[in-house]
């Protein structure tokens, strides 16, 4: 039988400290306060005074229990680790799927797929100069295009993440292609992992930019039509991690994602659906940085706000609704150019901070992204780290294994408090779409970055081999970059032109004209968007058809 | 009289990271000069009519994901138009044999991540002073 | 053709509409080199075909976004059309985001279209002339309208209301201190007022309250200022804009800007130069002016072996002397004689042989008879380095006044020596 703890005497307690706190302010005097990114002041010891240990059932609970802050599901990683997603993308369809049979094979466990920046941007590869086609993602124009990317991949059994802005011409793509292979579309499972176009417009990535009401429009669409349509199939993944890379905080982070997701909720609720109808189907994407255990203090406090908001401001009463899902990304800002081989220690520590946070579904960067796309070697060993992680490490023999340490709890707590303000900031400026529509959330982001930049400037953050411990540069430690084979990007787009030659024009022109008419009016665009992908048009003639449509976004930028 | 060196912070190409240029332009207006500052995915054309009308001495193209490879086109441009004393740096994640490859193409510099903002300050100011007195003599 | 900058500073270039000699003749007129006089002279003549107009309003109502659809506008119209946009400029660096482009991205790239950014460069006198002159400049090269942009704070409404034909004042909706901002002071100037983002729920209301004001105003000149509604968003209301200043420019006329006098040459950065350059003491420490306007000015130095004290670093006395220099033009800048009355030094960090100081004075207050300024001695050629000294002065304002700055020495000195 277990010996049961000690339980401390608060008065004896509070004395040792006394005690304590005394000696260590004579042995470092005039210490500096430390301070994490989110600005929350770090003590140099916890102790049981920082925790009340009555509040357990209110604050921490059991995996599967509101407040979720231990974890979503009562098994959590001891009954299924992480979804390991690597997001790949390069070149020609045929380039992509030999790299993603690979990785499959390798031990990743579903598909993601990056479409190349002008698909982001909303052209077809005959719009762009050529040179930059295929270099970043995979340059998939149509739904033939798509059906060769995943040649070889069950669409009924694996789950697919695509990186796909509004309005999903990817996903239309790709149900055409289910269609063609028989596979029933309520069997599609995986995640429009680009849904977000708030956090697209704040961090100013990489989308076509419909204009902020349109992109609105489209969004409450496509969930809509997917809750019909193919109800494994998450619509919204509101993506913490672009605000995270532009500059914000952690607790910024956690805060502008949370306020866009009662934003996208509260717009799904005004346009008739049921609450519990689409909140379990909202999934969340973070960056992990390399401040530890603000991160995992950060994932925790995220799934207790998350749970009471659903409850308190939509009266969700669905346990799914309440469960805060994420996929988390190793930060790709902390990675440095300098000594390359590094980045994979910092990817390690990331990972795991993800990993005792409690994400489910993880992408580790690759060392090499910060010198190029990075390279299959580079993707790796991004790979085997997970593996390692998971079955090596012994990091998921635990729940929570983090819980009840008294400077977690004391610092979820915190982050909590911090992220609650940010929310409150949000909401007096009338929500986040009024936010960022009047650039407050840019400009808040921003001196974020640029406070982060002066703490580097200044060394008071140390970056290893940048602003210190630099040496000596090993070339040979830098990796050759992948660039796609330009005589077979120059087939792919001689194909593309012969195929648009050969196609039912007239069947193109009358899914375009169904798609305008479906803007124009209060018909379904998403709809309108897979029939049009069926109907053999192209993403840049889907996407120019509603930019005229519906307004064409201009950039905010705020310096 | 000292001029206030006068840049023009850009991206061209596809990709929209900007956390990177918004954070030269502000560091480079709070060391004393004038930037002229634009939104990602400028047409190369459009460039080079800004760079003309405002009479920039100096070209900052902000690339992350592979948009550098266009700069040369820039260059190209930027010379049929007659504006080639203009300095052009570049900044982001640039391969070392890119790097090569721009700098042939014309490129003054490449500024790589964990460059310090103080040291881009230095050499933009000593660019542009080159720029405008090659602009200027007679 | 090798360009030189014979052939671009050369005036039949501009008229020819040569872009490029057009902008590096605006470089010259911006920064006041040698020949730029001379080429306004020459163009000033031709001035007076192109309708001026200006736009104002406080920041964020929307100015730029209405200007850009302007652009599209006389582009549909088949005008050739400029716009000259001010930007403010940091006081504590002196540098500037010029951001107006921003929103104009799409139409700037237009053939027709010229637009320039300026910095107002913290000097509204010497803005107020550069500007006339950049204007005459573009009336000469063919361009109608010529579009002027500032921040609607301050002085500038009185220069843009100088220098424009039709002045347009922009007002955001909504209620409250925006339109307390344009009663108090822009309404005035205001021939044209539009109410931008009239997509807005609270845009018609901001109408009524403003044509609410106007009938209390009297008319001028005959002209009923008009209250109008735009979108640029939805590109409604700016044909009728542009409809509203042709028809401003049918009724008072075109080149009103030509009636006045040119803003008078000897501003202050113009002053400022001649009395640093009289300033034997300052020379004799080798302290350069780098920049000047009213009241403010920068100064630089150069550490060298003569300035350095007995433990090798820069004496106290030599950054004294480079803070002090700031603060005597900066303060006599405004062109009555002014003296020094008390001052208060605090070293912060050593300077060494062979590092570059600059040191910038601007004016905290001032009243009639009394002046403070605050000076900081900063490492780096516009002090762009860390803080090495920091300096407070308070002047005595005479009433005397400095000679013109052409060069005659004043009849007595300038100012105090300790």
């Amino acid at each position: 039988m277990n010996k049961p703890l000690p339980t401390a005497n608060p008065a004896s307690t509070a004395e040792a400290h006394v005690r304590w706190s005394a000696e260590y302010a004579a042995q470092l005097p005039g210490e500096r306060e430390v301070r994490n990114r989110s600005g929350i002041a770090v003590k140099p010891l916890y102790t049981p005074l920082d925790v009340d240990a009555s509040r357990y059932d209110a604050d921490l609970g059991f995996p599967g229990e509101p407040p979720y802050t231990r974890g979503i599901y009562a098994t959590m990683h001891r009954g299924r680790t992480w979804t390991q997603r690597q997001l790949i993308g390069l070149g020609t369809p045929r380039d992509y799927n030999a790299r993603l049979l690979d990785i499959l094979d390798k031990g990743a466990t579903a598909v993601s797929l990056i479409p190349c920046n002008s698909v982001y941007r909303g052209f077809d590869m005959d719009q762009v100069y050529p040179e930059l086609l295929g270099t970043c993602g995979v340059v998939a124009n149509t739904a033939d295009h798509m059906d060769a990317c995943l040649a070889g991949v069950d669409l009924a059994k694996t789950s697919c993440s695509l990186n796909d802005p509004l309005p999903f011409t990817l996903l239309a793509f790709m149900l055409a292609t289910a269609k063609r292979r028989g596979v029933d579309w309520r069997l599609v499972s995986g995640t429009s992992n680009q849904s977000d176009y708030i956090s697209h417009y704040v961090a100013n990535h990489m989308f076509f930019r419909l204009a902020l009401p349109g992109s609105r429009r489209v969004l409450v669409d496509h969930v809509a039509w997917c809750n019909a349509h193919a109800p494994k199939w998450n619509p919204v993944s509101v993506v913490g991690q672009h605000m995270q890379q532009a500059g914000a905080t952690p607790a910024e982070a956690m805060a502008f994602t949370l306020s866009t997701a009662i934003q996208y909720a509260g717009d799904c609720v005004a346009a008739g659906l049921a609450p519990d109808a689409f909140l379990p189907r909202f999934t969340f994407f973070f960056d992990i940085s390399l401040s530890f255990f603000e991160e995992v203090a950060k994932f925790r406090a995220g799934r207790r706000i998350w749970q009471r908001v659903v409850r308190e401001r939509f009266g969700a009463r669905d346990p799914r609704s309440w469960r805060f899902k994420f996929h988390a990304q190793t930060s790709g800002v902390d990675l440095t150019r300098q000594q390359p081989l590094n980045n994979i220690a910092r990817v390690t520590a990331q990972a795991i901070a993800g990993i005792f946070g409690g994400l489910q579904s993880l992408h580790t960067d690759a060392y090499d992204e910060v010198l190029s796309c990075p390279t299959q070697f580079g993707a790796r060993i991004a790979v085997a780290t997970q593996n390692i992680l998971r079955e090596e490490a012994h990091l998921t023999d635990v729940i929570d294994p983090l819980g009840g340490s008294y400077y977690v709890e004391s610092l979820t707590d915190a982050m909590e408090a911090r992220i609650a303000e940010v929310m409150d900031e949000v909401d007096a400026q009338g929500g986040m779409f009024a936010a960022v529509q009047s650039g407050w959330v840019q400009r808040r982001i921003g001196e974020s970055a640029r406070a982060f930049q002066a703490r580097v400037e200044s060394g008071e953050q140390t970056v290893v081999g940048v602003n210190k411990y630099a040496v000596e540069e090993d070339e040979s430690a830098r990796p050759a970059l992948p660039r796609p084979d330009p005589a077979l990007m120059q087939a792919h787009r001689d194909d593309f032109a012969r195929w648009k030659e050969q196609r039912s024009q007239a069947d193109a022109d009358r899914a375009l004209s169904a798609l305008a008419r479906a803007a124009q009016g209060s018909g379904n665009t998403f709809g309108a968007v897979v029939d049009a992908a069926a109907a053999g048009c192209t993403h840049g003639e889907i996407c120019a058809t509603l930019r005229r449509e519906l307004g064409f976004g201009q950039p905010l930028v705020v310096v | 009289m000292d001029i206030r060196p006068k840049v023009l912070v850009t991206k061209i190409g596809l990709d929209g990271h900007d956390r990177g240029s918004r954070i030269v332009a502000a560091h480079l207006r709070d060391a004393g000069m004038e930037v002229v500052y634009t939104p990602p995915w400028q047409e190369i054309a459009a460039v080079v009519k800004l760079a003309q009308e405002e009479d920039v001495d100096v070209i900052g193209v902000s690339s992350l994901a592979t948009d550098h490879l266009i700069v040369p086109r820039l260059m190209e441009a930027l010379r049929a138009a007659g504006l080639s004393e203009v300095g052009v740096i570049v900044g982001g994640i640039v391969p070392d044999d890119d790097e090569r490859a721009l700098l042939d193409a014309g490129v003054a510099r490449v500024f790589h991540p964990g460059t310090s903002l103080a040291d881009i300050a230095t050499y933009v100011r000593e660019l542009a002073a080159r720029s405008r007195a090659a602009k200027f003599a007679a | 053709m090798e360009k030189s900058s014979l052939t671009l500073l050369s005036a039949d270039a501009v008229r020819r509409g040569d872009r490029a000699a057009i902008a590096r003749a605006i470089t010259a007129l911006e920064n006041e080199m040698p020949g730029a006089a001379a080429l306004a002279d020459a163009l000033a003549t031709e001035a007076g075909r192109a309708h001026v107009i200006g736009i104002t309003g406080p920041p964020g109502a929307g100015k730029s976004t209405l200007i850009a659809a302007l652009l599209a506008e006389c582009t549909k119209r088949g005008r050739r059309i400029a716009v000259v946009a001010v930007d403010p400029s940091s006081p504590l660096s002196g540098g500037a985001v010029l951001g107006d482009r921003i929103r104009m991205s799409e139409q700037a790239a237009a053939e027709n279209v010229f637009v320039r950014s300026l910095a107002s460069r913290g000097h509204a006198g010497g803005l107020a002339r550069t500007t006339r002159r950049i204007v005459d400049l573009l009336d000469a090269a063919g361009y109608d309208p010529v579009i002027v942009e500032t921040v609607g704070a301050g002085q500038s409404e009185v220069a843009i209301a100088a220098l424009a034909d039709t002045c347009a004042v922009v007002c955001p909706p909504g209620l409250g201190d925006d339109v307390q901002a344009i009663k108090a002071g822009i309404l005035e100037i205001a021939d044209l007022l539009v109410v931008s983002k009239g997509d807005s729920a609270l845009a018609t209301a901001t109408v009524r309250d403003l044509e609410g004001m106007l009938a209390l105003r009297a008319r001028r000149g005959g002209w009923k200022v008009p209250v109008l509604l735009t979108s640029a968003a939805r590109g409604e209301g700016v044909a009728a804009l542009l409809d509203a200043a042709d028809a401003h420019a049918q009724a008072c006329g075109r080149g009103r800007r030509l009636a006045r006098p040119e803003p008078a040459p000897a501003d202050e950065r113009a002053r400022t130069a001649a009395l640093a350059a009289r300033d034997a003491f300052a020379r004799n420490c080798r302290i350069e002016l780098v920049d000047a306007g009213a009241g403010h000015a920068e100064v630089a130095m150069t550490v060298g072996a003569e300035h350095l004290n007995f433990n090798g670093t820069c004496h106290g006395g030599a950054l004294f002397a480079l803070a002090d220099t700031a603060f005597g033009l900066a303060s006599n800048s405004h062109g009555r004689v002014a003296a020094g009355i008390e001052v208060h030094i605090s070293y912060h960090a050593a300077a060494r042989e062979g590092e570059r100081l600059a040191a910038r004075a601007s004016e905290v207050s001032r009243t009639r008879r009394l002046a403070t300024y605050r000076i900081e001695v900063r490492r780096g050629a516009r002090g762009e380095g860390d803080l090495v000294a920091s300096f407070t002065g308070t002047v005595y304002v005479t009433g005397r006044h400095h000679d013109s700055p052409d060069g005659e020495a004043p009849t007595r000195s300038s100012r105090r020596s300790p």
